[in-house]
């Protein structure tokens, strides 16, 4: 690994270290830069659009912990 | 005679009023990563940004206003917060869930401690990169509107004397907030030191999303109903979603088994096997 790949990873793993939370926060942003700023929609669209691709991070994330693990308990 | 009249006095009010909600959202975070990272980290930060601060204000003055794009700054610490918060949160969610270990911290902090004695080390000696960036960005930014607040309020007072002097009051209407915020967070500071590890990471996690998302949107020029108020909103929002996550993940948990209790068994085998 050279220099600017293991530079690179180090800024990865300070800053999320988890490819589904960094997307989704950056799609979140993405999102509302353009609803807000280019589409100009509704103050409640925008916020709840910000929040539910935060949310929808979050739970893909922890998904991805227990796929193909057995439940082991009811 | 009154020092203060009608409206300077009406200054040093609003200063202290909406200076108090910014100090109280920095004192926050750098409580936090004080007592879950180390005081070191968590104070080098503040000072650093508290320099950076003063830099500023000395450079720019009261054109401050002008020069520094606060949306801009508050998308880039938004952004920042709610990634390390979610890292936390996630953690913490798994862990309470028990899909992931729990920390035995009494133990691991005792582990830790005799490995750094043992290399010459003192614990406070270490600098975390992520405690310092939190710390100094959330005082940063919080710091920088406390600028505004006193720039803008002390200016507005064209009714009070000179602009000079409106800042002044609207200054120390800000400072007595600082005052007030700094003695709260000492009489809070030792209760929080015996909250356990796990649950802070927890209340870190849920913290740091919630400014984060707070911040974020403010940035991206999302107006929250109620304003600053609609942070608790965001804080009971996320604990709820929090909560029901753990519960939905519980099936898929083992027994809990610390990690420090599990060390000690696999060390504990290995002598076995020698």
């Amino acid at each position: 690994m050279n220099r600017v790949t293991g530079a690179i990873k180090a800024l990865y793993t300070f800053l999320s270290g988890d490819a589904i939370i960094l997307t989704a926060a950056l799609i979140a942003f993405a999102l509302g830069l353009v609803l807000l700023q280019i589409l100009h929609a509704p103050n409640t669209l925008a916020a709840v659009a910000f929040v539910a691709i935060i949310v929808a991070g979050l739970v893909m994330t922890l998904r991805r912990e227990i796929a193909g693990r057995p439940r082991a308990r009811s | 005679m009154s020092i203060l009249n009608g409206p300077l006095a009406s200054v040093v009010i609003a200063a202290f009023l909406a200076s108090t909600v910014e100090f109280v959202e920095a004192f926050t975070i750098v409580l936090v990563v004080g007592v879950t990272i180390n005081w070191k980290s968590s104070l080098a930060g503040t000072a650093a940004a508290a320099l950076a601060l003063v830099a500023l204000v000395g450079v720019f003055g009261t054109a401050l206003v002008l020069l520094v794009p606060i949306a801009a700054l508050r998308f880039a610490v938004g952004l920042l917060l709610i990634l390390f918060g979610l890292k936390w949160l996630k953690k913490a969610i798994l862990r309470y869930a028990g899909v992931k270990a729990m920390h035995d911290e009494e133990a691991i902090y005792e582990e830790e401690m005799a490995a750094m004695r043992a290399r010459g080390e003192r614990p406070s000696a270490r600098l975390d990169p992520f405690g310092v960036a939190t710390a100094f960005k959330s005082v940063l930014l919080e710091g920088l509107e406390v600028a505004f607040i006193v720039i803008t309020f002390g200016s507005a007072a064209t009714g009070a004397g000179s602009r000079a002097t409106g800042i002044t009051w609207a200054a120390a209407g800000a400072g007595a907030a600082l005052l007030v915020v700094l003695s709260l967070g000492a009489l809070v500071r030792a209760p929080l030191q015996r909250v356990p590890e796990n649950a802070l990471k927890f209340v870190v996690g849920i913290m740091l999303t919630s400014f984060g998302t707070f911040w974020g949107g403010e940035g991206l020029g999302i107006h929250w109903p109620g304003e600053d108020l609609f942070l608790l909103a965001l804080v009971a929002f996320y604990l709820a979603l929090a909560v029901a996550l753990v519960a939905w993940l519980r099936p898929w948990g083992r027994p809990q088994v610390t990690l420090a209790s599990a060390e000690r068994t696999a060390a504990h085998a290995i002598e076995e096997a020698h």
